[in-house]
């Protein structure tokens, strides 16, 4: 499966070429003084002098096993809506009148797009590399136009991501343009967990709203959404084996049925995005027990959930079995945080529970988490649970368990220091719910810091982003995610030296201004990038790729 | 006394059977969850569900839909219904004899044309289910554009039923006779504070068809920027703020088009003199110097030969029969303090205020000259009221009371008063728009007909891509109502709709668009978890 054809071109080209830009090296063109404007930054690329046309009716051919690929075809028809949406009249210029009489040809007339694979899976770690080649059509080149090259339709979408960013509608002419050709690109993510967290029990996010969130996501080829669906306001999802469950939702229309988070699933997979479900037991489940009382300790004392009882487990078994239809990634995220144990202390029944196992209350808590974890095992899925349930009870959590960090800054260093995997999620930098942080910091945040063992270094699969919902529903939660979301999301996709680097009010700020804008072109409502505070209106009238 | 049913023939004595079986509506008029309230409702008791392949037939119409508008409206109404869940269940097994099934929308349009006419009957009537045809909803109207409003009101009146997982319109038969109380109900963005880009705008239009708004008037340039293409004079768009935040002639037309598809109406503006420092970027002989360059040199005819340009250009894909020529807020200072000027207006024995009032109305010479009829701001006509051509339209903005002396000069009115009525001021609460009544004081009933009706102004200073959606909803939805709604059908004590809006304004959420909590002024992000209906 390696990219033998394309891979061999390539390394002739980069030889040939002396504006080789790699890794190592500043991802400033040595020829030019302005990073191009590309986010997340490509691992490898160079570029050229040379203004590309691209014909608006452009074509798509495929290759390989996986070129076919439904999936392929629909990015691609979506790609061209985004790159041509500017309305033109082919006859109202003079250039694109003689374009079209056919005396000027478009440099740019067919996008190729090889996939190596035919398996359609996404699971973590999938294969999402691509090359990407865009040249001017001559005698001598082997291979004109554009060329996209992966392994898997995954690594295709990122290469068209990438592609759909080298376009630009040019005013002067009104075409599409790609300015600094040709293009010899040479991609792949840095971590292969990029993550992104909505919280829909504090607000219920609409259908669509998630949709714009996931569409969104994959401009910054971002590739995980962890969904919290259920916490202690609201339950807003049906699950069959006990249907009073979703009884918890703030109303009978703010809630998902199965075929919606079905279909929530299907639309993130047709993008390359994986959908984490959550749960967050037993701490931030207090919506469960409007449908099931009896998983309450009490009517008074509602949370934690009710640890003495089968029927908790049951249930958690139940929905599991359910939500194991709908989301097939491997992971399942059992929450385990914030569990504040009074109620079982202050509840009759569980009390001497406690104290008929001799169990402390933070016994209890480990045996509830380490008993959830099972039952997810038992369907065949990998446990990730928030940093607490490690720092209480770390070394009896299963050896498979993925550990998210959100607490504390060293938190990933100590758990892949025990051999777990871990999530870096730092809440001073990385929760999108505190307005406060800036996009640079956001950016500046490296999940690797202190890790220096590279086979621990392995171990942190990747970081996320965390939009919690207490402040933020339909109307806010786009802008509260982007610009900032995109910032870790270059760190999390870029070689560390890319980002790591150099001055980056100068390698990233302009870029960053210039993909805020690109979101907003595509209709995302991202915010400001220069504002300090998140989510506040432009301070004044300006330019876009100013504010 | 409103004589839509003699308007469409033939359907009276259909009507007259079913208002007698049907319950008087009156007392749960705001359970009936439908924003803009039409003009008449009744319903009944009865649910009944969308078939699977629910279509439209359109038979015995004179309507031919040879563009398609229909259809595309049609389309976008069953999505729209269709995008909050997917409907899984077995649709056409729901009712045990089929007889609660509805199988399609008849549609049927009197009039044959389906050009966007200003002033034109907007009104339609929906039946669920039509008497002669029970699996068929029914519904009427006399243009295409009356048909789209009424196919958002029944876009209003479907659900999705979370048990059997299919879209269900309950409390048939539905009885609903409709059209506005306003022909001018409209929504202001600007363009030139920032740059919106094509889908954000395209949003926003189909945003105000939910609410049955039917004018954006376009603010499309002002001091700040320049950024649509003029063909005439090309380098007028270099005062766009970058190459990339334009719009070509094209797309502007397209905008034009993808509204008018919608029954919208799109007034373009030029604010002159006051507001056009931009345009200097790319020919600086209309600033008066160029360290004075605002308002545009009025001893020049160059300044006008150009706006003749514009204009002539803009008539070539702007086909609403207004055009709007700003004239607010004129510091005419630079006239004074620039030689050239001052000289010039010696010669013309004008003071600054007579220059003023010679700009604006040769802008609307000028404006006639195309065919436009002309909407300037209320300056005008507070400053040189009797000199504006008679068919002016004044645009209110400043102050209360406006309204009233220019209807009493004889001239047509647009309220849009700043303390009311612009979403810019996000301290205004929904309240407060919904509050604003355009007839305040006006008893006089020739006066009142010439009031056109209202528009909130969505000011771009603070307002870009991110943030314009939030701070036009949920309040623009509390105007529309005002401009909809027949005013004995409207709250004297607007809380008394608050969960009415809350509901439609949980609707547009679904719908993705990012309307605000209703709780507090504008824009404001949720303060605590809670129901998008209780916020």
């Amino acid at each position: 499966m390696a990219l033998n054809h394309l891979l061999l071109l390539l390394l002739l080209i980069l030889l040939s070429l002396s504006i080789t830009i790699t890794s190592s090296s500043s991802p400033v063109t040595a020829n030019h003084d302005s990073p191009p404007y590309l986010w997340p930054l490509p691992a490898e690329f160079t570029s050229g002098e040379e203004t590309l046309s691209v014909d608006p009716s452009l074509s798509l051919t495929v290759a390989g096993n996986g070129g076919g690929s439904p999936i392929v075809r629909a990015a691609f028809d979506r790609y061209t809506g985004m790159i041509f949406k500017h309305a033109y009249n082919r006859a109202s210029s003079l250039l694109t009148r003689i374009r079209f009489l056919s005396v000027v040809e478009y440099d740019i007339t067919s996008l190729k797009i090889i996939v190596h694979s035919d398996s359609e899976e996404l699971q973590l770690g999938v294969d999402e590399s691509y090359s990407l080649m865009v040249s001017k059509k001559n005698d001598q080149s082997i291979v004109g136009a554009a060329t996209i090259e992966a392994n898997t339709v995954y690594g295709a979408l990122r290469g068209l991501e990438t592609f759909s960013q080298l376009c630009a509608f040019d005013y002067l002419t009104k075409s599409v343009q790609i300015y600094k050709a040709p293009w010899f690109i040479q991609d792949k993510p840095r971590f292969k967990y990029r993550g992104l967290l909505i919280d829909t029990s504090r607000h219920y996010l609409p259908i669509d709203v998630i949709k714009q969130i996931i569409e969104s996501m994959s401009f910054a080829k971002l590739n995980v959404l962890h969904w919290h669906i259920v916490d202690e306001q609201s339950f807003p999802l049906e699950t069959p084996t006990y249907p009073n469950l979703w009884k918890g939702a703030y109303s009978r229309w703010e809630r998902y049925t199965v075929e919606d988070a079905s279909e929530i699933v299907r639309f993130a997979k047709m993008r390359g995005i994986n959908v984490m479900a959550e749960l967050d037991v037993p701490g931030h489940a207090e919506s469960w027990g409007t449908g099931y009382p009896d998983l309450w300790p009490s009517p008074s004392c509602r949370e934690p959930l009710d640890v003495t009882k089968n029927f908790t487990f049951d249930v958690i078994s139940g929905i599991l079995t359910d939500m194991r239809k709908i989301f097939p990634f491997e992971f399942f995220h059992l929450g385990g945080d914030e569990v504040n144990t009074d109620c079982w202390k202050n509840t009759t029944h569980v009390k001497e529970w406690l104290q008929g196992r001799n169990f402390t209350s933070k016994d209890a808590y480990k045996y509830f988490v380490l008993r959830a974890q099972q039952i997810a095992i038992s369907k065949n899925w990998t446990p990730v649970n928030w940093e607490e349930t490690f720092s209480s009870f770390g070394k009896y959590l299963d050896p498979r368990t993925v550990v998210q960090n959100w607490l504390v800054s060293d938190i990933c260093q100590k758990a892949v220091a025990k051999g777990f995997r871990c999530i870096f999620s730092n809440q001073g930098y990385w929760y999108l719910d505190h307005l406060d942080v800036p996009w640079d910091q956001v950016y500046n945040t490296e999940p690797l810091n202190g890790i220096h063992d590279p086979s621990q270094q392995k171990l942190v699969i990747g970081g996320e982003v965390c939009m919690w919902g207490e402040t933020a529903d339909t109307s806010v939660v786009l802008q509260t995610i982007w610009p900032r979301a995109a910032a870790a999301a270059e760190r999390m996709w870029s070689t560390r030296e890319a980002v790591s680097k150099g001055n980056i009010t100068l390698t990233a700020l302009p870029r960053l201004h210039y993909f805020r804008c690109l979101l907003n072109n595509r209709g995302v409502p991202a915010a400001p990038v220069d504002n300090w505070y998140a989510r506040r209106p432009p301070s004044g009238p300006g330019s876009c790729y100013a504010q | 006394m409103r004589g839509i049913a003699t308007k469409i023939s033939g359907v009276a004595p259909l009507f007259l059977l079913f208002i007698a079986g049907a319950v008087s509506a009156f007392e749960d008029i705001e359970k009936l969850r439908i924003w803009p309230l039409p003009a008449e409702v009744n319903h009944g008791g009865r649910r009944m569900y969308l078939s699977e392949d629910f279509k439209l037939v359109t038979e015995g119409s004179k309507y031919e839909d040879p563009s398609a508008i229909l259809k595309e409206g049609f389309d976008r109404m069953l999505a729209v219904v269709r995008l909050s869940h997917v409907v899984s269940g077995h649709r056409n097994s729901s009712g045990s004899d089929g007889s609660s099934l509805l199988q399609g929308l008849h549609v049927i349009i009197s009039s044959s044309t389906d050009e966007l006419e200003y002033g034109a009957d907007e009104s339609y009537r929906l039946v669920v289910a039509s008497q002669g045809k029970p699996s068929y909803a029914q519904l009427e109207a006399k243009s295409v554009y009356g048909a789209l409003h009424g196919l958002q009101t029944f876009s209003q009146l479907c659900h999705f039923n979370m048990k059997k997982k299919v879209i269900e319109v309950l409390m048939t038969p539905w009885n609903i006779t409709d059209q506005p109380r306003f022909s001018y109900r409209g929504l202001l963005i600007d363009t030139s504070r920032h740059y919106l880009p094509l889908p954000v705008m395209k949003n926003v239009i189909d945003s105000m068809t939910y609410t049955k708004l039917n004018v954006l008037h376009w603010h499309i340039v002002d001091t700040q920027s320049f950024p649509l293409e003029i063909p005439s004079y090309p380098k007028l768009w270099n005062g766009a703020y970058s190459p990339t935040q334009r719009y070509t002639f094209e797309d502007a037309a397209e905008i034009v088009n993808y509204a008018g598809r919608r029954g919208i109406h799109v007034l373009a503006e030029i604010d002159v003199p006051g507001h056009a420092l931009s345009w200097g970027k790319g020919y600086p002989s209309l600033w008066p110097s160029k360290n004075c360059q605002e308002p545009l040199d009025v001893s020049s005819d160059f300044t006008f030969k150009l706006i003749d340009g514009i204009l002539s250009d803009f008539s070539k894909i702007f086909k609403f029969k207004f055009i709007h020529l700003g004239g607010d807020e004129v510091n005419t200072t630079c006239w004074s303090t620039t030689p050239r000027i001052s000289k010039w207006l010696k010669k013309h024995r004008m003071t600054e205020a007579d220059a003023y009032e010679y700009f604006v109305l040769r802008a609307q010479k000028i404006a006639s000259s195309h065919g436009y009829e002309i909407i300037n701001w209320e300056e005008t006509f507070n400053n040189f009221g009797n000199k504006l051509n008679p068919k002016t339209v004044v645009h209110n903005w400043l102050g209360t009371g406006v309204v009233g002396r220019v209807t009493a000069a004889g001239l047509r009115c647009i309220m849009s008063n700043q303390d009311k009525w612009y979403l810019d001021h996000i301290d205004t609460p929904w309240q407060m728009f919904y509050a604003n009544e355009p007839f305040e004081m006006i008893r006089d009933k020739k006066q009142q007909s010439l009031v056109l009706g209202g528009e909130v102004c969505m000011w771009g200073e603070h307002i870009d891509a991110s943030d314009i959606e939030q701070t036009i909803w949920p309040r623009a939805a509390a105007a529309a109502e005002r401009l909809w709604t027949p005013y004995t059908k409207l709250a004297e004590n607007p809380d008394k709709v608050t969960t009415r809006l809350a509901h439609f304004r949980c609707l547009l959420n679904e719908r993705g668009v990012a309307a605000a909590p209703l709780v507090g002024g504008g824009r404001v992000a949720p303060f605590e978890p809670g129901s998008c209906l209780a916020q």
